[in-house]
């Protein structure tokens, strides 16, 4: 019984975590209708500029976390204005498979130059434990990862509700004829929203890097999470994806304590592919099929 | 539409000058260097996953990422008919096949219920799954995998005939599929759902054919592709390398072309194996080809060939006799 607290309470922890490895993903795709292949990489991307910055120059890490957004931001701005623009109004296909190249080229440019090696970023709360009992015990780089990722998901959701931009977004999310006749910007606004994505995506990669060792293929394994989180919250959805990360982390590690660890993914994987059966358009989807 | 007369005019040559391809790549057995027999090889396989997808994506509008299910499913049975039970190989190629198809058709049920790019991922996550459950699975022996000692037993030779057979059947299966009526139901249900429902296209009979079709030649392939590698494990069995490559020869040559499929084939075998040392390198180039073409020739090298100069060597229009006019121009006849 003991085992099974634990096992949802780290569950829903890491469901935190994976709530915001999946809410660029469905921020892009609500609003561009674009799915996203090279998400996990831009994340894995973001874990390796803070690695650089923090372990290699010895930065301090909130400072190499800045800097990274810096960085990031730029890189995912360009890969927006300069290639998923210029054919994001042809279909869902095209688009789709352009981040698919971009995907492969980070991965391959991250192996030529770091190799196949693990990495971890040393943060300050690793091996440090907030409750400590002989029946549960929490971490507090889970809690820490879990505190962050809402408040950073509380956030994105307050901006797209309050401000201009949010506004501007949503519209041009609903209806790009409309919300250009208002003087939208439809193609600027995709740029702006790819930024606040690959800005999820640094903190992403920062929490992730900190809790497990990651390589230049992981970006694929994170993607299959994003993924995972969106499909069962509902694509578009910023709350649905805490909620679609709280069942993907409860699901895998009851998967873990049920069969064994190595069928932890598969677990998640069979959950994500049973929802998506029963509820294809997900559980809080706010959005028409495109 | 099975009136002959809106058949495109045959042309002679055209026949000769593909006659004359085949016969030639089958004369290499008696003449060709080890070195080009086993490049060939490779190009042949490929030419058939890129086939494959082709007719899957390119035609039948159902993107899937997950085909490295059947190439790794296909694999699978090849070794573990060989290795555990020691049985032949025509048999286990056969098991290979009725495997896929089997395992096609199961997981069409919650597959097929998915939309668009729902389709995409579930496919995708399928594999993920597999790649997981065959690591842990004590049947398939784990991640270890398995060392297919039957490789060794055929001369290059041989398999190279195997993957000859293979590419060259796959082009013909494609051509003459596309040139029947299912074909048409293919076509017109790729560009419009709702009217081909309309004009009596049964859309999930037509897509489930479709898809079992191209699992049980995909895991065809994946079983000779392995019995040349000789050597599997469930990385690389079901990883979406293969895929990928899938999709950059199909983009690369041209989406929803036969001809396509083959350019894009030799431009794959022709960079991997130039930049083999590199493989990162390789495919970065290959990652930064297929946006390029997706920017700048959206039809890919044979779409463009065929819109600029009306070249084409598979011909699965159906025009008026004489005219010469494909029903892609007399649409635009009548847009103006």
């Amino acid at each position: 019984m003991d085992l099974f607290v634990s096992a949802v309470i780290q569950g829903v922890l890491l469901g935190g975590l994976f709530a915001i490895i999946g809410v660029g993903l469905s921020l892009v795709f609500g609003i561009m209708g674009l799915t996203n292949i090279a998400h996990g990489d831009i994340m894995i991307l973001a874990s390796f500029f803070i690695m650089v910055f923090s372990v290699q120059m010895g930065i301090n890490l909130f400072v190499a976390l800045a800097i990274t957004i810096v960085v990031m931001v730029v890189i995912g701005a360009a890969m927006q204005k300069f290639l998923i623009n210029r054919v994001i109004t042809k279909g869902a296909e095209p688009a789709l498979l352009v981040t698919f190249g971009i995907s492969i080229i980070i991965q391959n440019i991250l192996t030529l130059i770091f190799n196949a090696d693990s990495r971890i970023i040393k943060g300050p709360f690793s091996d440090v434990n907030v409750v400590s009992t002989n029946w549960v015990s929490i971490s507090a780089e889970y809690l820490m990862n879990c505190l962050v990722a809402v408040g950073v998901i509380i956030a994105l959701s307050l901006v797209m509700k309050k401000t201009y931009l949010g506004r501007s977004i949503r519209a041009a999310s609903s209806n790009v004829t409309a919300a250009e006749f208002m003087g939208v910007n439809t193609l600027k606004t995709y740029v702006y929203a790819m930024c606040i994505a690959v800005v999820t995506s640094c903190v992403a990669g920062l929490l992730v890097g900190q809790t497990f060792v990651f390589y230049p293929y992981s970006g694929t394994q994170y993607l299959i999470i994003a993924f995972g989180v969106v499909v069962i919250g509902g694509m578009g959805s910023i709350v649905g994806t805490l909620l679609g990360g709280l069942i993907l982390g409860v699901s895998q590690l009851l998967g873990a304590l049920f069969f064994g660890n190595g069928y932890m993914i598969l677990i998640g994987y069979i959950v994500m592919l049973v929802l998506l059966t029963f509820r294809p358009r997900g559980l809080l989807s706010n959005m028409a099929r495109k | 539409m099975e009136d002959k007369t809106l058949r495109k005019e045959k042309n002679p040559l055209k026949n000769i000058i593909i006659l004359v391809i085949v016969a030639f790549f089958a004369s290499l057995t008696l003449w060709g260097n080890a070195y080009f027999i086993n490049l060939l090889t490779l190009l042949f396989l490929y030419l058939s996953l890129a086939q494959m997808w082709n007719l899957l994506a390119g035609y039948s509008g159902l993107v899937s990422l997950g085909q490295q299910i059947f190439v790794g499913l296909g694999g699978y049975c090849l070794a573990i008919m060989t290795e555990k039970y020691h049985q032949g190989l025509a048999l286990s190629l056969v098991v290979a096949v009725a495997v896929c198809v089997a395992f096609a058709f199961v997981i069409s049920f919650p597959i097929f219920k998915m939309r668009g790019v729902y389709f995409t991922i579930g496919t995708w996550i399928v594999a993920e799954a597999l790649m997981i459950f065959f690591a842990n699975w004590s049947f398939a022996n784990y991640n270890i995998g398995y060392n297919i000692r039957m490789g060794y037993t055929f001369s290059p030779n041989i398999i190279y005939l195997m993957a000859y057979i293979i590419g060259i059947g796959s082009v013909a299966l494609v051509f003459f599929l596309l040139r029947t009526k299912t074909g048409l139901a293919l076509m017109s249900m790729r560009d419009n759902e709702s009217a081909a429902e309309v004009r009596g296209v049964k859309l999930y009979g037509t897509k489930l054919r479709i898809f079992l079709l191209t699992a049980g030649y995909t895991g065809l392939t994946g079983a000779v592709l392995y019995l040349n590698m000789v050597y599997l494990t469930p990385d690389s069995a079901f990883t979406i390398n293969w895929t990928v490559s899938m999709v950059f020869m199909v983009i690369i040559g041209g989406m929803g072309t036969i001809e396509g499929g083959i350019i894009g084939a030799v431009v794959y075998v022709i960079i991997q194996q130039y930049l083999y040392n590199f493989p990162g390198i390789s495919m970065i180039i290959l990652g930064a080809a297929a946006i390029a073409i997706i920017l700048f020739l959206p039809k890919g090298i044979m779409g463009t060939l065929h819109s600029r100069y009306g070249w084409e060597l598979f011909s699965v229009r159906r025009g008026l006799q004489n005219k010469g006019a494909s029903v892609t121009s007399l649409k635009d006849i009548l847009m103006k």
